[in-house]
């Protein structure tokens, strides 16, 4: 398997073939495995949400921002599922970091489980493109190695979707063991499901799995493990970011026109050496062919709306 | 252009029968109970067997494969819509009982059922459903030729018109042969007034309620565009899901829904029901994230998460704030 052809292949949205997939899906496991549940990542670095398997704006993502060729990525989870091109946009990311082990690191979301992905799209996807699970079971592998969070310079620490009551230290998210199937309750269930809200203490997520956190919960956070910020993807915003609790939590969302109809642009949040913030803020762009980074879109004959 | 439309009801219908098939549709706390009829379930796989016995094999794969990987964003959304008509219809029919008797009619009736729990339980009752002629000549064939719909479906209450609904007067002439003008009566524009001409609609509303003015509910829900000026006054341009709704539509089907951005907000949809000054009628609207939000109990929203996970809460809000339910009593 030639990784820099496999780029190309999926920069155009062709098929790759099952082999391909399967010895691409196990070297990165080779690699990911050595990854800490917490990698340490160095600025300037640029964060980005949620993919969703919007592989054009995956695309326009990496044209807006310099491109993996010369900046550093995190990647806050949420590859797959609901676009069009989970798989593409999710081997692609494997790709780069194959490529590019220094440059990129993938963090877990909450739709990178065999679970979810069966509900929400990837699964389907790939028995559509493949006629088989295959594909999908290799992928899957692939999430369990996935790590659970990142920390940029000691200061600002990155994870898909927020905080736990089981965990006050960055060192106890360490000390998961990581490669499973996310549990449905506990602290790595709770870093990839949770969501902040004006909240007094820990509550019930309307979500089913993690829990809200409030400003006091993030205070302490940042003060126990002497960080500025957290940054987190996760939910939906309609402005691509959202700052909170006086600058002490950010959500970063980086798909743009999310399902192809919410209509909200994306954001990157780019940290630079001295810990200030950028962001880059871009919209969809109209899939057209044959035009720049544009694919076809496989028309969906999903029922979108209410009729 | 009329195909187009006419084929929404399977859109309709096939979300239905996903909410039907994960079981968020019936309700026990919201439909059983509240009307007594246990054979929700039934009525709808009897009614979806043999619609798909009718369809060619294409649009019976793409109903199947819909049917599967049904999207709890949109289930819940389905569930929504059809719960929250029927709360309005059952608290208006129990407040307007008392003389026995009461007219239903469905405008753009497509392949909904909901006469045959109604026509059930109130016997006083009579209901009319109005369609297109091809959507009329379907659904009367698939009901008269079934035994099981024989039995459960009282005929004689139950009546079936081909109308073009934007031809409002042929709409009344029809209306006024089968129905009694003097009493309570019904309407429900279920995705249906989406698909008329601003003035068409608007003549429909003003003559049918002035034709009924005596004592009626209107029941409507909608997509509604946003963005334009916010119901509060603010603008609220950034919002664009009417102009993507009404260009996906237009790409992957060349449907067009003709009102959706200009009755974009709450307010402005509601307008449309207070054209007439001389009738006092009472207009209520919500959109069904807040419906969502305060009229589903604790219980039933636990109900609903057991049944698939609900993952995109932020996408169901989108969704969600897009959609009203008017209810316009007089
Ligand atoms: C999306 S379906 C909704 C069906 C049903 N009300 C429901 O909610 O399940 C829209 C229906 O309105 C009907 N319709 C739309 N415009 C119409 C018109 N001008 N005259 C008659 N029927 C119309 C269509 O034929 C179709 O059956």
């Amino acid at each position: 398997m030639n990784v820099d052809k496999t780029i190309l292949l999926l920069k155009q949205g062709k098929h790759i073939s099952e082999d391909t997939v399967y010895s691409l899906c196990l070297k990165a496991q080779e690699l990911l495995i050595n990854e800490a549940n917490v990698t340490h990542v160095d600025t300037p670095v640029t964060i980005c949400g949620d993919i969703h398997g919007q592989l054009h704006d995956l695309l326009t993502l990496f044209d807006k921002s310099g491109g993996v060729e010369k900046s550093r990525y995190i990647f806050l989870g949420d590859f797959v599922d609901r676009g069009f091109y989970s798989l593409e946009s999710f081997l692609l990311l494997l790709c780069y970091k194959l490529r590019y082990p220094d440059r990129i690191s993938l963090i877990r979301g909450n739709h990178e489980t065999r679970q979810i992905t069966k509900v929400y799209g990837f699964y389907d996807e790939v028995m559509r493109k493949y006629g088989n699970s295959n594909v999908w079971r290799y992928c899957c592998e692939v999430f369990d190695y996935l790590s659970l969070g990142a920390i940029i310079n000691n200061k600002i620490f990155c994870v898909h979707g927020g905080l736990s009551p089981d965990v006050d230290t960055i060192d106890e998210i360490r000390a998961i063991d990581r490669k499973q199937e996310v549990p449905h309750e506990g602290a790595m269930c709770d870093l990839l499901w949770s969501d902040p809200d004006e909240v007094e203490t820990w509550s019930l997520s309307p979500r089913g799995a993690g829990f809200l956190f409030g400003e006091n919960e993030v205070n302490k956070f940042l003060r126990t493990n002497d960080i500025e910020l957290i940054t987190r993807a996760h939910q939906l915003v309609m402005e691509g970011y959202k700052e909170m609790f006086n600058g002490g939590l950010v959500t970063v969302w980086s798909a743009p026109n999310y399902c192809y109809r919410c209509g909200n642009v994306a954001a990157v949040l780019r940290i630079e050496d001295d810990l200030s913030k950028n962001y880059t803020i871009f919209e969809a762009v109209q899939a057209q062919d044959g035009v720049g980074n544009a694919i076809i879109p496989t028309k969906k004959t999903q029922m979108d709306y209410f009729l | 252009m009329e195909r187009i439309v006419q084929q929404t009801d399977l859109d309709a219908l096939s979300c239905k029968m996903a909410a039907v098939s994960k079981g968020y549709l019936p309700s026990k706390e919201l439909q059983e109970n509240v009307c007594g009829f246990s054979d929700y379930k039934t009525i709808h796989l009897e009614y979806f067997k043999s619609i798909m016995k009718n369809l060619g094999r294409r649009a019976q794969g793409q109903i199947n494969r819909s049917l599967q990987s049904s999207f709890p964003v949109m289930n819940y959304g389905t569930y929504l819509r059809t719960i929250s008509i029927d709360m309005v219809l059952h608290d208006y029919i129990s407040n307007h009982n008392d003389d026995g008797f009461i007219q239903i009619v469905n405008l753009g009736c497509g392949s909904d059922l909901r006469m045959i729990p109604l026509l059930s339980i109130y016997p006083n009752m009579s209901y009319i459903d109005i369609d297109y002629e091809p959507t009329i000549k379907l659904k009367g064939n698939l009901l008269g030729n079934s035994e099981f719909f024989g039995k459960v479906l009282p005929a004689d209450r139950y009546r079936l018109l081909s109308c073009d609904l934007s031809k409002h007067d042929e709409v009344i002439n029809l209306l006024k042969e089968v129905t009694d003008l003097t009493k309570p009566t019904i309407f429900i524009t279920e995705c249906a007034l989406c698909y008329l001409k601003d003035d068409d609609a608007q003549l429909l509303i003003n003559s049918l309620i002035s034709t009924y003015r005596k004592a009626g509910l209107w029941i409507s829900y909608d997509p509604i565009g946003g963005g334009g000026e916010g119901p509060d006054g603010k603008d609220d341009k950034n919002d664009r899901f009417g102009k993507i709704m009404q260009s996906n539509l237009r790409e992957t089907r060349s449907l067009e829904m003709p009102t959706l951005l200009k009755y974009r907000n709450k307010d402005s949809y509601s307008s449309r029901f207070k054209q007439l000054p001389d009738v006092n009628i009472d207009v209520r609207i919500q959109n069904l994230w807040e419906y969502f939000t305060k009229n589903i109990s604790d219980e039933e929203k636990q109900r609903l998460k057991g049944l698939q996970f609900l993952d995109e809460i932020e996408e169901l809000q989108v969704m969600q704030s897009h959609y009203v339910l008017l209810s316009a009593q007089w």
